[in-house]
């Protein structure tokens, strides 16, 4: 997490092998490794996802279609309708997979995406702000759905966001990027115990310590 | 570089299926026409009354030679928009995907364009003669600018958050153009395509004028030289109901095989 | 005007590369080919130098006035249609039909009618050019601000002040729109009659050309339309940010 601006996004772009890192460590090795590897281009088993839902979804595919979009070619097509019924089920979209992406709701599309990310069952999911667009109700109930995607898929996910209370309700980890150039400023565990909840854990010591442990970082004692 | 822009084609008449009242007036003014014409209160030599030209028209296109110069341009329009547009379609997806090209090569196409292809027409004579080579040559030539103007504007202008989850996906170049540039262009190109349908009829028609002794512009041509008004008249009729047919064609074909109304249902038709 | 871009010079390779093949392969006899080199020589030869410059003015004089017909013609009919749903119903269908007649096989009939001369000339560009501008006109009428409309009736203005005090200058954005994509239209059919009727202008002297089989000269003069085509583009596109800036001031560039 960090200001607008910070480079948080280039950061999750360069481990999502979109962009190649400015150079290399001195000793010759990649800055960037997954699974041991150097990343020179997006990794297999990693899955990212945009803020803008409206422009990464395919219009003129329907839900369905859109989640399938990473398997096609590669599963046989029955193996396919499985993993896309899976994913639609966990972001609780399976009633819609024929809808196209107009007639969803800004949240729903976000789930979409978020489905196909899944879809090709990632070791890692790379989240760019995506709850960032979203009104505050809606972005509550997306967090959850994530916590609960979290819980059940076992997924790394590697979450950037500006907003403070959500990085701390929904991690594990915290690390604060700041400066010019932006460097990882702070780590800061959260303790908070899981299943967590919207109401609970928010006013919950070990949530309200963490949140002022990050405020400090970010702000200064103010 | 721009893309088609400001309005060349939009329905005049709102939407509406039945206009008695237009309808009314354009019979109106036909009628006035004729008897302006009848009772020589029009001074205008050679003006022919549409009763008159409907004569001519029917004589035509039953004993006259209508049909078969009408088949010529359509066939020769056809064949020469598909190709062209094949071409320009190509072409437009290349310069619009790789940056490279596009920074080694636009430049010359903006210079090129700015030459109308009207006026390749005495070029085009000078090396075909006067043959349906030199038609077709016209025509092609003419049509793959829309289509190549149109698909690069459409493929820059694609998200590149569309861009990234391509890359993201590791799809192959063939799939990346087919499961996302091309569908995400689709209605830019589809205005290219429309444009270059309009542009290849009338070059048909200027090379038939000028170039190639068949079609219809050739009919008008010799309608001229023989003095007779009402038979020119029934080609320029029959040139300009030949564009609307063609253009309501594809209209209608684009509806039929690309549905969707967030996609073709562009108010310009 | 445009400014030319450094980064947009390397585009000109495959250009100059097709013009160089050419010069090196040309031969300055060919009736086909002739070198790039010999075109400029050829616009002289046989004295016929001294054509160029009249038919330029010829052109630019057809023109300028079929422009401003269709201009004149254009945004009357396009306030009519765009004010008046009933007169837009009645004369739909009408001008419809006209627009779809072909400007280049209207021109036998023209100069059947009306003679070969420069009257001819500006009545068919003035109908093949006036469509965008009544088009653009009409719908910039439709798209007027109601906010804009009930303003003026609540200020309870006369029906000329409305006219011309309010209407036409907010509709002027879209007029200049509709003569920005006429302008090209224009150029274009003024050359296509001259080549057709041989009346005067640089679509003459390319028929003219043509007839001659004088292949370099040609292609010369293909040279000089586009440059003509270049500068009255970049003209109307100076004009259209001329009125943009008055409205909105330099912020908009």
């Amino acid at each position: 997490m960090g200001r607008s601006g910070v480079g948080k996004t280039t950061l999750l772009r360069v481990l999502a092998g979109l962009h190649p890192p400015m150079a290399d460590l001195p000793n010759g090795d990649s800055v960037v490794r997954f699974g041991g590897q150097p990343v020179v281009g997006p990794p297999e088993g990693v899955s990212l996802v945009f803020q803008d839902y409206t422009s990464s979804l395919l219009p003129w595919r329907s839900v369905a279609r859109n989640v399938e979009l990473p398997l096609e070619g590669r599963l046989p097509k029955a193996d396919c309708r499985i993993r896309v019924a899976e994913a639609l089920e966990l972001v609780g979209l399976a009633d819609r997979s024929d809808a196209q992406p107009f007639e969803l709701s800004g949240g729903m599309q976000q789930r979409v995406q978020l489905a196909r990310a899944l879809a090709s069952r990632p070791d890692v999911l790379l989240m760019d702000e995506p709850f960032g667009a979203l009104d505050a109700l809606t972005k509550a109930d997306l967090e959850d759905q994530l916590l609960e995607i979290f819980a059940a898929t076992g997924t790394t996910v590697v979450f950037v966001t500006h907003d403070i209370e959500e990085a701390v309700y929904l991690s594990d980890r915290v690390l604060v990027l700041d400066g010019t150039p932006a460097q990882i400023v702070a780590e800061i565990p959260i303790e908070s115990p899981r299943p967590r909840s919207q109401m609970h854990t928010r006013e919950s010591p070990e949530f309200l310590r963490a949140r002022h442990r990050v405020h400090e970082v970010i702000f200064g004692t103010r | 570089m721009e893309p088609a822009e400001g309005l060349n084609s939009v329905a005049l008449s709102r939407r509406q299926i039945s206009n008695p009242l237009g309808v009314l007036v354009l019979v109106a003014l036909a009628a006035i026409w004729e008897v302006l014409v009848r009772f020589s209160i029009a001074d205008v030599q050679f003006l022919p009354a549409p009763t008159e030209i409907a004569k001519a028209a029917q004589a035509e296109i039953f004993g006259g030679e209508l049909t078969g110069r009408l088949i010529h341009t359509v066939g020769v329009t056809a064949l020469g928009w598909v190709s062209a547009s094949v071409i320009g379609v190509a072409l437009g997806l290349l310069l619009g995907m790789s940056q490279t090209v596009y920074r080694y090569s636009m430049t010359s196409f903006e210079v090129t364009r700015a030459i109308p292809p009207i006026t390749f027409a005495p070029a085009a004579l000078l090396i075909f003669g006067f043959s349906l080579k030199m038609e077709l040559v016209l025509v092609i030539y003419g049509g793959i600018w829309p289509a190549l103007i149109n698909t690069i504007g459409g493929v820059r202008a694609i998200a590149p958050e569309l861009r990234d989850v391509g890359t993201m996906l590791r799809l192959s170049p063939v799939d990346t153009v087919r499961k996302i540039v091309f569908p995400a262009a689709l209605p830019a190109i589809l205005i290219g395509l429309r444009l270059g349908l309009s542009l290849c009829l009338v070059l048909a028609v200027v090379a038939e004028m000028v170039g190639n002794p068949a079609g219809l512009g050739n009919g008008l041509i010799r309608a001229r030289q023989a003095l007779q008004p009402a038979l020119m008249f029934v080609y320029v009729i029959a040139a300009g109901l030949l564009g609307v047919a063609l253009n309501a064609g594809l209209r209608l074909a684009a509806r039929t095989l690309v549905p969707g109304n967030s996609l073709t249902e562009l108010s310009a038709s | 005007m445009k400014r030319i871009r450094l980064d947009s010079l390397p585009g000109l390779l495959p250009l100059l590369l097709l013009l160089s093949l050419w010069e090196l392969t040309g031969d300055p006899e060919s009736p086909f080919f002739p070198a790039p080199s010999s075109w400029s020589q050829a616009l002289f030869t046989r004295g016929q130098g001294d054509k160029i410059v009249p038919a330029v003015i010829d052109t630019v004089r057809t023109f300028a006035f079929g422009l401003l017909g269709a201009t004149i013609l254009g945004v009357v009919l396009g306030l009519s249609v765009g004010v008046s749903r009933t007169f837009g119903r009645a004369f739909g269908p009408t001008f419809e039909f006209a627009r779809a007649l072909p400007p280049a096989a209207i021109v036998p009939v023209a100069t059947l009618l009306l003679g070969f001369d420069e009257t001819m000339k500006v009545v068919v560009v003035v109908l093949a050019a006036l469509w965008p501008i009544l088009l653009n006109t009409s719908s910039g009428v439709q798209e007027l601000n109601p906010i804009l409309l009930d303003t003026v009736r609540s200020l309870r203005l006369s029906r000329t002040r409305t006219l011309l005090g309010v209407l036409l200058p907010s509709v002027m954005p879209a007029i200049v729109l509709g003569v920005r994509v006429a302008t090209p239209i224009a150029l274009v059919i003024t050359l296509l009659v001259e080549y057709l009727t041989a009346v005067n202008g640089v679509g003459a002297l390319v028929g003219e050309a043509q007839r001659t089989f004088q292949p370099a000269r040609v292609y010369a003069l293909i040279v000089i339309t586009g440059l003509l085509s270049l500068v009255v583009n970049a003209g109307v596109r100076h004009l259209e940010n001329a009125v943009q800036r008055r409205r909105v001031g330099d912020a908009w560039m």
